[in-house]
């Protein structure tokens, strides 16, 4: 199935967008969750703070939907 | 002016009552950029070495730097400064919210305040109307109550800054408060204004900035607009602001719980973003010119204690007021913010003194006795309300801990000061750096003592390897450089650093206020240039070499982290030796951590490095040169 990652900032540049600034369409496989995704990606997943998706926070546990657009959250760097 | 200066500042004698308004000089801004850079080149110039921080040859300044106000999204911070009771070097400390814009709209660029008042007063100005009026019947109030009388009695159109008992008492880490819950919390400022009897600031002023090349910056912005409206991750910056992100600095092992002890903290579901927004949050609150509104008014709901209102809590104050005092509540976390703001204490240092009060009390180093018959039990509010009384009062054992946890270690001995977190004098902010060597490093080597502003490195770390220091130091001195431009601007990191907008772009916006043709390669020089300044400032307060201030408390490599994901984990003093090692080698200084001559003269500061050497500190020359270019910028991470 097809998932679209965001990201801004430091992820943006580890995400490689391919869509547009932020984005990057990825084919991945149904039940996977975001965790195991950035793993295959090879992005580090401690350096997402949460997803974020249809207004909603989510743990890097989620289990993202065909289609979904989901946004990767870094974590404020000194807050 | 048509360069973002507004063309006056003021010079107050609060001994003598005398006012003075000055032409502000633009060849001065040119040079130190304003803000930061200003106030660290007037305190260097002016304040005597041996000056007593409270003392009347003390400065305090107020600068509203050059971006702020101006036509650009979040411009909104006012810098102050003044030699900081805290640490005994340069001390300098911000806030956004709506004050520095209304000063530079009245007409004003900087105050200066030298002197004691005689009686407590308030600073009131209404564009050309100036007066230091008689504050006796607001002294004594807490911060946020002054402000809320202050503004019945001036009107609401006011923009007002307090301080509270705290400050008035000389609570070394008094904070300075704005708009019921913005403050300049770092470096006991707030102190310093109660040193001289001054209870307030209230400005109002409706004058227009002039900017070099005003079409050029509104293109320019409204592009910024709204590129960032439709950024991924503003809208999370919007609705959770920055406490959503406790969780993730518990599951990576960096979240300080029990003074310290440890970086894990089993209840954090029970304070963290989650809980604010469903238990706290009333509405989103925004400074001048932003919408990222990372502010959450938020009320605090305890049984059998009055429902209380304030701005927070944000990351910092979750960190060191909640996990780190053992708080299970988010309720009684926003109860303690609020306490802290109220009285007129940062809540990162109160935090870090409270914690650390905390830990002697289980330790038995202090007892019921000495707290007046009560406790300090990890997790209650009730006596962290006990505490923050005697303190605020400076009343019994209060005495000691308003000095700071420093300070308070060194009278209560014991061992204590082996956890007293705590870098040349200012706790630590709300991560802890044994399994991030980087952020370890900031703190040791931030020039206002432990502070995370100054450079934040834990993403860096996880990405590099948290084992190992290599590199690191190249990486802090870079961050060291860019990230207090944002303070010597007067606009905020928040805004301007996380979501995608360059460095080049932000020099862009200065260029079209000022005029200036300014590079970021230019920008940095004058970051780092003002960097030594504080150095070489600090070491001749201090009279030691460099290196003698820049150690953490030695929890900080003795004790492993001893449970949750970074079980085991720390740095060792070997470590902490090699990253100084490389830290001043890359800064161009000696090994005793003194700023080289060659550096200095490289970057300008030949008055200050003659100083140093009168002294018996000016750092030994480094076979082979300085690194012609000092730090190394991390390439995924802008700031």
């Amino acid at each position: 199935m097809v998932i679209y990652l965001k990201a801004g900032s430091e992820l943006r540049h580890r995400l490689k967008p391919d869509i547009d600034y932020y984005t990057r369409r990825i084919k991945t496989d149904a039940g996977k969750t975001i965790k195991e995704v950035l793993i295959d990606l090879g992005i580090n997943p401690a350096l997402v703070a949460f997803v974020y998706t249809e207004g909603k926070v989510k743990s890097l546990d989620f289990i993202p939907s065909s289609g979904q657009s989901i946004t990767l959250q870094p974590p404020v760097s000194g807050g | 002016m048509n360069n973002g200066i507004a063309g006056t500042s003021l010079r107050i004698n609060l001994t003598i009552g005398e006012i003075e308004r000055i032409e502000s000089d633009e060849e001065v801004y040119r040079r130190w950029h304003g803000g930061r850079g200003v106030i660290a080149k007037i305190l260097y110039d002016e304040v005597p070495r041996d000056a007593d921080p409270f003392g009347p040859e003390n400065i305090f300044i107020v600068n509203v730097g050059i971006m702020s106000g101006c036509f650009i999204p979040a411009g909104s911070k006012v810098e102050f400064g003044s030699v900081s009771p805290l640490t005994n070097g340069h001390g300098d400390s911000n806030m956004g919210g709506h004050l520095g814009p209304m000063l530079k709209f009245a007409g004003y660029d900087m105050i200066i305040f030298t002197g004691i008042s005689p009686k407590p007063v308030y600073l009131y100005i209404d564009n050309d109307t100036i007066e230091l009026r008689d504050a006796s019947r607001y002294w004594g109030m807490g911060s946020l109550d002054c402000e809320k009388q202050l503004k019945k009695d001036l009107g609401e159109d006011f923009e007002i800054a307090t301080i509270g008992p705290a400050g008035e008492n000389g609570v070394l880490f008094s904070c300075i408060t704005h708009d019921f819950g913005r403050q300049a919390g770092r470096t006991g400022q707030g102190a310093v204004m109660g040193s001289k009897k001054l209870k307030a600031i209230a400005v109002r002023g409706n004058r227009s900035i002039g900017v070099y090349d005003l079409e050029s910056l509104k293109k320019q912005v409204m592009e910024i607009i709204l590129r960032t409206k439709t950024h991924p991750n503003m809208e999370p910056w919007q609705k959770y602001g920055t406490s959503f992100f406790i969780k993730w600095s518990n599951d990576n092992a960096v979240l300080p719980a029990y003074n310290f002890q440890t970086t894990y903290f089993n209840d954090v579901g029970k304070i963290d973003g989650d809980q604010l927004v469903e238990q706290c949050l009333i509405s989103h609150k925004a400074c001048f010119g932003c919408w990222m509104n990372c502010g959450k008014y938020t009320k605090a709901v305890i049984p059998g204690k009055p429902i209380v209102h304030l701005e927070g809590p944000e990351y910092e104050t979750i960190a060191l007021c909640g996990s780190n005092l053992g708080m299970k509540d988010i309720n009684h976390v926003a109860y303690i913010n609020w306490m802290l703001d109220n009285l007129g204490m940062d809540t990162m240092s109160g935090g870090g003194v409270i914690a650390f009060a905390m830990e002697c009390f289980e330790r038995g180093l202090i007892t019921e006795k000495d707290l007046e018959g009560h406790t300090l039990r990890w997790g209650s509010v009730d006596d962290v309300e006990h505490l923050l009384d005697m303190v605020a009062r400076r009343r019994g054992i209060g005495e000691w801990f308003a000095g700071g946890s420093k300070r308070a270690s060194e009278k209560i001995g014991g061992g204590s000061e082996k956890f007293a977190m705590h870098v040349k004098g200012q706790e630590m902010s709300g991560y802890d750096g044994r399994w991030s060597p980087g952020m370890l490093l900031s703190y040791m080597t931030a020039d206002i003592g432990a502070h995370h502003n100054r450079s934040w490195t834990i993403t860096v770390d996880i990405a590099e390897g948290r084992e190992s220091v290599e590199g690191r130091a190249k990486i802090v001195v870079y961050l060291q450089h860019i990230r207090p431009l944002f303070d010597t601007w007067c606009i905020c990191r928040l805004f301007w650093g996380e979501v995608d907008v360059t460095p080049e772009e932000i020099v862009e916006s200065l260029n079209h206020i000022t005029g200036w043709g300014v590079t970021v390669d230019e920008a940095l020089r004058t970051s780092e240039m003002i960097w030594n300044l504080t150095r070489c400032h600090y070491i001749e307060r201090n009279r030691d070499n460099g290196r003698a201030f820049d150690y953490p408390p030695s929890r900080s490599w003795e004790d492993k982290i001893p449970s949750g994901p970074g079980k085991g984990k720390g740095v060792t003093r070997d470590q902490i030796e090699q990253m100084l090692d490389e830290y001043y080698a890359a800064r161009g200084w000696d090994k005793n951590g003194n700023p080289t001559r060659e550096v200095l003269e490289d970057l300008g500061l030949v008055f200050a490095a003659d100083n140093l050497e009168k002294l018996g500190f000016l750092g030994k020359p480094i076979p082979g040169g300085i690194p012609p270019v000092r730090g190394e910028k991390y390439k995924p991470k802008a700031f």
